[in-house]
């Protein structure tokens, strides 16, 4: 009988009806290391296969985005940019919302975009939204240097900018905005197994809220009796903090960057329990 | 004999028809109607409620089974027996309604052939990817890579070309080489011959036989062919409506099998 005991414990996979709610299986990510750098090379690779300007394609999208608010919003409209150099202030605003926007958006897909693969084969459904943040998070670090570029050249002509501090709290405040990115888009994708509907609202969404977001324009410009409103914006602080910390301009407030912070982990773990409990059975639902 | 698989009065139920009222603006009314104490404006209009019980479905009641190691089970019924709804749950790809089922070693499954190739990859990087997707570490897959293309058949020359230019024959055989290379303990595999060649699925019951009867490894097969079955398994299991009908030597399950389609 004791050999029964020992073999009742020595089970390696247990399914049941349970479902989970908080949790990473850190074993089992780990166990699964190979397939995380794999797919993280996927994503990052199918941008630009079969492309002819191949990898460049990750710095001309906030390039054309750059012109194009420097056109409209700086030259058309006159809006103000905290004696920021125009070409910088808009491109480090728009790389940082792409970081957020496409984690975001692919993470809400992560059960409808690989409805195939999940129902065919099991491995750490969690695996996906990682690959996606890390891709982002990779295309992010290629236009930073890009910024980098910008920056050294406007130093050359001249500009003095007040590096700030700051600077070197930005590795948590980045993390911060792609746990918010992948908290959101995990909580969707939750729900988008069942309602369809929220895909479409998804990528409206996320335009709208851009203008809800200093990205093209500055805090400081934002009369105050709406400053309330940009206070409840989690994603407002991150974008003011780096560009204090790069050129010294702006606001940088210990309180929102507290209150954002906050924000950005309640909303991940909050995304992690709905993607946990609907990953075990949406393939039924889907 | 060290078993392997443990199988204990596992069900699992669906909901036919749509799930909920179909869309998320619905499905708000009806809460909305709940909240305030009204009747749901998206309720059958006969009274029954919405998950009433001629809605559910039971795919599998009550299944009970073991595997044991180095052991090749063959599961066989018609369409709709619950076969596939078996294999999900062993692959941990959906939950069960009830029971639990217990695996000791890790479970490679082939639910269909070429899950996650990327067709703008390369054979060589496909490789690694579904190698991967199937639990294999790279250095595995290093090792086994010649092996693999040699079994795949595919011409070297051709293994740096992007999958989306293969004939699907060459695509088939490719994914079915990385599966055959993996370690696992447990290999699970649905109706993955049914495409291929004659000769290339003879020689895929072949590679099974050979990696069960020399490396102990286990295999659950589900086929229609019952000449695969019978050529491939100990053991088997006949499903009918979700229940196991038949369960032992598999020359006696397939003949119970052979009768049910006559009867």
């Amino acid at each position: 009988m004791s050999k029964e005991t020992t073999d009742e414990e020595s089970w390696d996979v247990l399914i049941t009806a349970k479902r989970k709610w908080l949790g990473l299986n850190f074993r089992e990510l780990h166990q699964y290391k190979d397939l995380v750098k794999l797919m993280i090379r996927r994503e990052f690779v199918s941008v630009y296969k079969q492309t002819i300007f191949g990898p460049l394609w990750f710095v001309f999208q906030p390039l054309m985005s750059t012109f194009l608010y420097m056109f409209v919003f700086g030259n058309i409209a006159q809006m103000g940019t905290d004696d920021i150099p125009q070409a910088l202030f808009y491109f480090s605003g728009t790389m940082l919302w792409t970081f957020f926007a496409t984690t975001l958006q692919k993470c809400s897909d992560t059960f409808v975009n690989n409805a195939g693969l999940f129902g065919k084969i099991y491995f750490p459904r969690f695996i996906m939204p990682i690959a996606y943040v890390a891709n982002a998070f990779f295309t992010l670090l290629i236009q930073f240097a890009v910024l980098i570029v910008f920056h050294i050249y406007y130093v050359a002509r001249g500009v003095t900018f007040n590096v700030s501090w700051w600077l070197l709290v930005m590795p948590v405040y980045i993390v911060q905005l792609g746990l918010l990115g992948i908290g959101f888009g995990i909580m969707i994708s939750a729900w988008t197994t069942k309602y369809h509907d929220l895909r479409n609202l998804v990528s409206f969404g996320l335009s709208l809220l851009m203008y809800a977001t200093p990205v093209v324009y500055p805090i400081s410009s934002i009369p105050a009796q709406w400053k309330m409103l940009f206070q409840i914006n989690p994603v407002a602080p991150v974008i003011e903090m780096f560009r204090y910390s790069l050129f010294g301009k702006g606001s940088c407030d210990l309180k929102m960057w507290a209150y954002s912070l906050i924000v950005s982990v309640v909303v991940f773990l909050l995304g992690l329990m709905t993607f946990n409990h609907n990953e075990q059975t949406f393939v039924d639902v889907i | 004999m060290n078993t392997l698989v443990k199988v204990e009065h596992l069900s699992k139920e669906y909901r036919l028809g749509v799930i909920g009222n179909g869309s998320l603006w619905k499905d708000l009314q009806s809460l909305s109607a709940k909240i305030r104490g009204k009747q749901d404006p998206w309720a059958p209009i006969d009274g029954e409620s919405r998950f009433s019980r001629r809605d559910r479905f039971w795919a599998l009641k009550n299944v009970n089974f073991e595997v044991k190691q180095g052991e090749r089970l063959g599961i066989i019924g018609r369409n709709g027996a619950g076969k596939s709804t078996l294999l999900r749950i062993l692959s941990q790809i959906t939950a069960p309604t009830e029971g639990t089922v217990k695996i000791r070693g890790h479970v490679a499954s082939l639910l269909e052939v070429g899950t996650g190739f990327h067709p703008e990859f390369t054979g060589r990087e496909n490789i690694y990817l579904n190698g991967a997707i199937l639990g294999m570490s790279k250095s595995d897959i290093d090792r086994n890579f010649d092996e693999i293309v040699a079994f795949s058949e595919i011409d070297p020359e051709f293994i740096d070309t992007p999958v989306k230019r293969y004939s699907s024959g060459m695509y088939v055989r490719l994914a079915f080489a990385v599966a055959a290379h993996l370690d696992s303990e447990i290999l699970i595999a649905d109706e993955v011959l049914a495409v291929g060649d004659i000769r290339f699925q003879e020689k895929c019951i072949g590679k099974m036989k050979d990696v069960s009867e020399n490396e102990g490894r286990t295999v659950l097969f589900v086929s229609h062919n019952v000449g695969a079955v019978r050529q491939l398994c100990q053991t088997g299991i006949l499903l009918e409506h979700g229940q196991i009908n038949e369960y032992g030597d598999v020359g006696m399950v397939l003949q119970a099998y052979e009768t049910s389609l006559r009867g």
